[in-house]
This record gives structure tokens, sequence and C-alpha cells, in this order.
């Protein structure tokens, strides 16, 4: 075919979605993993929505942190550090201390055309922090290219050159009592003692070089368990290359004494890698005449049901969605499917809708869509199949769609026909896996291959079990002292399970799911439910389709597994009851809360706040805390346990349709206080994403 | 009564086909899909599972409204397409590889599969300026947004004459008048080309789809 002749002839630039704020220069990352220059923190923020994972490494800290930009104004850090630190004496090392930590920035001043970006941070901010600091900071930038920092610091921002506390009242600092528990917050230590200025600049050479001059006001003191790092003098400067706007690489001599390399990964859940996805096109409406769309009823011998149905569920497997039952009257098709393909079920129901517009006969004008996940229906979708023919590729088609659709609870199970004829019963795979793991003591690798095989007796009742081979724990990983002597082991332990090398059975259980009335879902699993325990668990949760909350009760009864995990419950001898009353809140704005009431795994009695930040396209950033009744002497460090959840979906990464995500729990700790039982099949987790709120969420995903 | 026989003759010729390109390709991949589906309707013109439809240059001519062939810019590559459907005046086009196209009388109304679509525009407003001559429109176009939304632009389009340009294709100079649509609106300006045949139908175009999937060259046989 011959190349046109007008390639030049036609322009097009646009700018999708919101502009990004005034600030042009890119965010640089210090080497505490947060906008910084080399070790000190800047004023100015990176853009929302920001998830920044950062290795660096200086002589005597390493550390790892993912940084999160909440909101433009307010940021949050977790960070795990492997750290030399001096001994209580000061006067020797102790190597390779595995810290964890918080941070917090809060952007009081948004920089203007003469006011500086000005911020409020408390660095590593929960005891025992042996990093911890607190700045107040300011960032303006001169021209183009340059940005000017300055701050104020305390604790370990306030060492070098410090001076009397401007503020009066907090003059001196409390020192951290070893014998404390750590993870509480140090709040009477914030702002207190000696204060200490500091400031630098940042240059941006291009887009992708930058440099950076520091002066730091860090002494690293050689105090009882303060960080054994050298340091000569406070300057400091260092050099940043981005290779694009996901990484950023950077070399530091600081101090006058070594060299620090940093390497971060940036991603924002706003601007998705795979763009508005690669699928391939749905099949279109198929427009029904004028006569067919008049019938009022259609001929059930020319037409029979069994084909119709044989057809939906072919043509709907070509989209990844299995029909599984199918319901027909003279004008309505109700239709139930399980969708595996698509991360949003706005945009199964929107292609089964299409299909269905393929082989419906014309009389039948109103399509039923209900979302099937183990075996339950979890939500209707009323759609008129004329609303389908008059908004397809219309502007607007799917507000104006999803305006007139109906969401309720899934219809009647009896009056489904039966659409899996020959429904695979068994399945298997093997997976390789990975997994990091940090325990007192310091990081821990495993990798390994596992075979997962499940084998439904009905689409509710499920048989299903998980055996893993590892591929490198050779005994290697023994626990440390048992921290916490008054508490059963449930999590403590968890190193000596499966380290002998040979295969273990990870899970095995049977698994009943139901829907025991309209908007009230039931599970209940029996067997090995997960590495450590055994036992029985249920639970039920109400939740209205059209409801934002949702409510829930678990009870387990549980014996600890052996260690070899095996079959057997003989070695600890420990059962316990525990189950937790559950609240779930869809908060909206993004906002997703959990709260979990009850008893946990060591008996402890106590409560979990969940928050999520979950962006549509189902990028999930969460933190939660545990409080129960255990003593936090008796919990040993880290007092309470709270971690962070980060999840991205795969198809936000590659754009190809996929169910699957990407994620990873940052514990800081598996203490034996507030542990919860690890089961699979969690209601709320299989229903909600079928539900309104969530279905609306996506519906932009409906047409796609 | 007809109507349902056909469609019943579609769906048992089409579940032949389904069933054989199931059965050949255990693990479908999502290319192909809406050939399948074109193939698992219609029984006919179904391109084989992600792959090109092939036309010859004898099939192109020999069959007017038959095929378009659509150069995705972006991608420096030519596809075939077929129809899937006709919704009133608008005709969705389909290819082998997975990407279908949407017009209404040759105005691009909306895309699929590819990175940033048009997932719905107006169309009629330009369709009658290019008509009369020229004129000035406002058309809104949907994208779909990396956080599954829908954006909206709206925007103000200047469509002139650009006098008589014969398109070359196929060894085979068509006579034709050319019109340039120029718009712009909150974020996005663009240009389109349209070609139009001395009977008035459109032969051929560049039309703007999004930043992230460029322009299509379509050609209309």
């Amino acid at each position: 075919m011959q190349r046109s002749v007008f390639l030049g002839s036609s322009a097009m630039t646009l700018v999708l979605g919101l502009a990004a704020s005034a600030q042009e220069l890119p965010t640089t990352y210090s080497i505490y993993g947060t906008p910084g220059l080399l070790e000190m923190p800047v004023a100015t923020t990176a853009p929302e929505g920001t998830l920044a994972g950062t290795l660096s490494y200086r002589d005597g800290l390493f550390q790892a942190v993912l940084d999160y930009q909440l909101t433009p104004r307010l940021s949050g850090s977790v960070r795990y550090a492997i750290i030399d630190l001096y001994d209580g004496t000061a006067a020797g090392i102790v190597e390779d201390e595995f810290e964890r930590g918080f941070d917090l920035k809060y952007q009081l001043v948004e920089e203007g055309s003469y006011v500086p970006a000005i911020a409020i941070g408390l660095r590593d901010f929960l005891t025992p922090g042996r990093l911890q600091s607190e700045y107040v900071v300011a960032s303006k930038s001169i021209g183009d290219s340059l940005v000017v920092t300055a701050g104020l610091g305390w604790g370990a921002m306030g060492s070098e050159g410090g001076f009397d506390n401007p503020i009066s009242s907090r003059a001196d600092r409390p020192v951290f009592d070893e014998s404390e528990p750590g993870g509480q917050s140090a709040s009477d230590a914030w702002f207190a003692g000696d204060a200490a200025v500091f400031g630098g600049l940042s240059y941006q050479i291009n887009d992708s070089w930058g440099v950076q001059a520091e002066y730091s006001s860090i002494a690293y003191a050689a105090d009882a368990f303060a960080p054994a790092v050298e340091v000569e003098s406070p300057y400091s400067i260092g050099v940043t290359y981005r290779q694009s706007d996901n990484l950023q690489l950077s070399l530091s001599a600081l101090n006058g004494t070594t060299l620090a390399f940093s390497g971060t990964y940036m991603l924002n859940a706003n601007t998705r890698p795979g763009r508005a996805g690669l699928e391939t096109a749905p099949a279109p409406v198929n427009l029904r005449s004028n006569s067919a769309r008049q019938a009022t009823t259609w001929d059930r011998s020319a037409t029979p049901p069994e084909s119709l149905r044989s057809a939906l569920a072919a043509t709907m497997a070509i989209e990844g969605l299995t029909l599984t039952g199918l319901e027909l009257t003279d004008r309505t098709a109700r239709a139930r499917f399980i969708n595996r393909r698509y991360r949003s079920n706005a945009q199964a129901i929107g292609r089964a809708a299409r299909m269905m517009s393929q082989i419906m006969p014309g009389a039948i004008e109103v399509f039923i869509l209900e979302p099937e996940d183990e075996g339950i229906g979890l939500s209707s979708a009323r759609i008129a199949r004329s609303d389908l023919e008059a908004l397809e590729n219309r502007p607007g088609a799917a507000a104006d769609l999803l305006a007139r659709t109906e969401f309720d609870h899934a219809g009647n199970d009896a009056t489904l026909a039966d659409a899996q004829a020959d429904a695979a019963a068994l399945s298997w795979g093997f997976a390789p896996f990975v997994e990091l793991s940090g325990q007192s003591g310091g990081l821990t690798a495993d990798a390994g291959v596992r075979l997962n095989a499940s084998y439904a007796f009905s689409p509710q009742f499920i048989l299903s079990g998980t055996i893993g081979q590892s591929l490198l724990r050779n005994d290697a990983e023994d626990p440390g002292t048992d921290a916490t002597p008054e508490l059963q082991n449930v999590r403590t332990d968890g190193g000596f399970y499966g380290d002998d090398g040979f295969p273990v059975l990870e899970r095995l259980t049977l698994t009943h799911f139901g829907r025991p009335a309209d908007d009230i879902y039931s599970r209940v699993s029996l067997g090995y439910l997960e590495r450590m325990f055994g036992g029985i668990s249920a639970e039920v949760l109400w939740k209205p389709v059209n409801s934002r909350f949702g409510l829930g009760f678990e009870l387990n009864e549980v014996a600890q597994r052996n260690t070899d995990m095996g079959f057997g419950f003989d070695e600890y001898d420990y059962s316990v009851t525990t189950g937790h009353l559950s609240a779930y809140y869809d908060l909206g704005g993004g906002y997703h809360g959990q709260l979990d009431m009850g008893r946990y795994l060591a008996g402890d009695w106590g409560a979990t706040l969940r928050l999520d930040r979950e962006y549509q396209n189902g990028v999930r950033v969460g933190a939660y805390v545990t409080q129960t009744d255990v003593d936090p002497d008796s919990f040993g460090e880290g007092s309470y346990n709270k971690g962070v959840v980060v999840s991205i979906p795969q198809d936000f990464l590659t754009g190809q349709p996929t169910r699957r995500a990407y994620g990873t729990t940052l514990r800081t700790r598996s203490g034996d206080g507030g542990a919860r039982l690890r089961v699979d099949g969690r209601l709320y987790d299989v229903v909600r994403d079928a539900h309104t709120a969530d279905l609306t969420d996506t519906w932009g995903r409906f047409w796609r | 009564m007809g109507a349902v026989l056909e469609m019943m003759t579609a769906i048992r010729a089409g579940l032949i086909l389904t069933t054989t390109l199931m059965m050949s390709c255990s693990a479908i991949s999502d290319s192909g899909v809406v050939g399948q589906v074109v193939g698992a309707v219609t029984g006919a013109e179904a391109p084989p599972v992600g792959q090109q439809i092939n036309a010859s240059e004898d099939d192109l001519l020999d069959n007017p409204g038959t095929f378009l062939r659509v150069n995705i810019r972006d991608l420096d590559r030519w596809t075939t397409m077929v129809k899937a459907g006709e919704n009133g005046t608008r005709t969705t086009w389909i290819g082998g590889d997975g990407i279908s196209i949407t017009e209404e009388n040759g105005v691009l109304a909306a895309t699929r599969g590819l990175p940033r679509d048009i997932m719905g525009a107006d169309t009629a407003a330009t369709w009658q300026a290019i008509r009369a001559g020229g004129g000035t429109v406002q058309k809104r176009m949907d994208f779909l947004d990396d956080q599954d939304q829908i954006l909206a632009r709206v925007l103000q389009c200047r469509i002139v004459s650009a006098g008589s340009d014969p398109v070359n294709r196929l060894q085979r100079t068509y006579p034709a008048t050319k019109f340039e649509e120029e718009c712009t609106g909150e974020g996005l300006s663009l240009t389109n080309v349209y070609w139009l045949n001395p009977s008035g139908r459109m032969i051929r175009s560049v039309q703007a789809v999004s930043p992230d999937a460029g322009f299509l060259q379509i050609d209309v046989f």
C-alpha cells in the first residue's frame, strides 16, 4: 500500500487528565528514601499518588524505604534498615541490626512566587528510633533549575552544630530506655532537645542529570545505641541521574568520609504504565430490527433455550467469562457468570451484555447480569437492551447507562438453568515463589515451588491444597530468643516451620461458600488452614449490594500445627478459639476502613484498625495497627502489630487484562500478640468488587 | 421468523467455528477475540485467531463496502478490517489484531483496542459541515483515563475545504476533495483530514484518536 503524502500535515497534542502541579523540577529522593537532598529532607513533595521504593547504602547503614505521597501535602514512609549500632557502652559496635521505622511529612505551605514551600516532618518517629529526627524545612526554586533548601532539625538532625531549643519548654530530649518496648509513639522526644540548622542546593542540569550540595545537621555522634557511622564534615555533594520518570540513581560523597549509592523506583498510582488498557476490542452491540424489538415473546421451538445457553456460553468464553447459569423469560434473560479475566467487573458485565445482544431473541428487552465468585451470585445489574443499543459509542454513554442500570442482590439460584455442563472439577498447577521476610536478626529469603490443586465437588464446595518445596531453606533460619515468654509462640516460631527442606503441606482445606439470605454470605473452612494452624473457620458477612457498609463475624477453633508441617498437631498441644467482629466501610473518595474486634491467636483480646487508599484503577496502599490487651512488655519489640499493605494490579503495569495483582505486606514484625489466622477466602474480599460502589468506580470500563 | 432463523443459522455456524477454535487453541489469547466473535455470530468473514485478515488488492477493489484498510500510525502498521456490526448509521469494523473502529459517514465515532481509545464521539456536526463545504462545529470526545473514568473533552472545530486532492492507492488515482478539520479544546488540539470522492463518499481520512494512540489513516473501499 502506498504511503500517504500527508504524513506531516497533521498535528496533535493532548494532555489527558489533570495537568501536574506547577512544580516542574523532578522530585529527587535522598538516601533516606524521601524527597530530599542527600540525607536531609526538602519541603517540596512528590506528585500525589507517587509510590517510591528506595534502596540505599552508606557505610554501616543500608536502607530499604517505601515512600508514599498520600495527598498533595501528606506523605508517609516505611523503612527497613540494617544498621551498625554502637553498643550500650558506646565503645563497641553491634553490626547489622535490623530496624524498622516510619516517617511522616506534611507540607504546610505551598510554594508561591515569593513564598517558599514549608514542610514539617518526623523521621523514624516510633521508639526506639535509631534515626529519630524532627524537622521544619523550607524550599524555594529560583529559576528553572535551582532549588534552595534550609531547615531546622531536632533529634539526630539537631546533633551537628546544635543550639538550645527555640522551643524553650522542650529543652531536654529524653533518652530512650532500652529496657522499654519499642514501637511506641515517642512523642515526648519530638521537637525536644537541641536544634540545628541544615540546608543545601539542588541543581537540575537537564532532564537526566542533577547535582546536590548539602550541609547536614546529623552528626552521627558515638552515643550508646546510635548508628555507627563515621563523619568528618557536615558537607556532602552528590549527583542524581534519572533514567526515566520512574528511576533515579544517585551517587554521593558524604561527610568527607564515604561514598553512598541509592536507587529509587517511582510509580504514580494516577499514571498507568498500561495506559487505558490494551485488551482487544469487544464484540459490538447487535442492533435488533424494529419488528424484533416489538415482539413480546419468542418461539422456543425455533430457538430452543438450550441452544441460546450453549451459544452464549461459547461466546462469553471467548471473552474469558464462564457462563454458569441462565434464566430466560419472554422479555428477560438473567445470566450468571464468572469473570476470570477483567480486573473491573463493570467491564466484564459490559462485555457479557454485548454478547447477550448478539445471541438473545429480539423479544428479550432486559438483561440481568450476575457476577459469581466461589459459587455464589454476588450481585445483579439490570440493563435495558434498548439502552445498550441507543448509547453504544455515544459521548456520555457510561454515565447515562450507569444512571439507568439497577443494581441489586443476585437472584434466586434455583431458577437458573445450569450452563456449566462439563466444568472442570479438578484443576492444578505449579507456581514458583520468592519470599522475603524480616525477623529479628535480619532479612531472610526463601524461594521454591508450590503445587496448587483444587477439586470442586460443586461450585460452592471445594477441596483445595498447596504443597510447597523450598529450595533455599536448609534449617538455616531459627528464631531468636523468645521475647514474649508469656504468650504462646503463635507467630514467632514461624521460622521453625518447614525448615528441614522437605516438602510441606502449606494448606489443605475443605471450603464451603454460601449465600443463606439475599445480603448474607457464608464460609466454612475445615482443615489445614495455614502454615501454622489447622482447624475450622466459619464466617458470615452481611453486605447489601448497594451499601457502603458491611458487617462480618468470624469464629475459628484452631490448633497449632507441628513444625514439620505434616498432618500432626501434637508438638505444641495448643488450641485456641479465635474470631472477630468486623466492620467494613467504603468511606468514599477512595478511602476504605476496616475495624476488627475480637480474640487473636494467642488468646489476647483487642482490635485491628485498617485504612486503605484505593485508586479506581486498583492500586491500593493501606496501613493497619493492632492493639490488644497484651502488656507491651510481654509483646516485646514492636509493642503492637502494625504494617503497610501495597497492592498493584498487573493490568496497571502491563495493560493486559488480568485479575492478578502484585502485593506485599510490610509488617513491622510478626509478633505473637495481635496475630490473626491467615485463612483464605475471607468473604468481604470475595464480594465487594461486584457490589455497587466498586462497580461504579470502574464503570468507565463498561464500554471498553 | 426470518430473523430468528437467520440468527440460529449464524449461531450454529458460529458454534462450530468457536468450538473448532477452542479445540485448536486451548489457551485462547486475547488476540482475535473480535474475529472469533464475528465468526461466532455471523458465521462469516471470520479472520483466524490473532491473524490479519488477508484481502488481496482484487478483494479490496471488487467488494466495495466490505473492507477498510487502516494504518495505525503509531505502530506503523496496516490492518484490514471487516464489518462487525451496524448500529443505525454507525458501523463498527474490526481487524484480526483485535482493534475495532466505529465510524459514521467515515467520521470516527469510537475505537477499541488502542492504548487510549475514543470511547464515544459526536460525528454528525462534522459530517454536516463537510457536506456544506465547511463550517464551525462543536463536538465532544470521550476517553478512558488512567483511573477508569471517562474524560470528556469538548472541542471547537473549524472545517475547511482544501480543494481538489486526488487519492492515489493500489496504482489507481481517485478524484477527491480534501477537507481539514482543526479542533481545539481543553488540553487538546488536533487536525483531521478527510478525502471525499465526487459522489460525496469519504474514501480516505487521517483522524486523531488520542496522544497515546496517535492517528489512524482509514482507507474505505
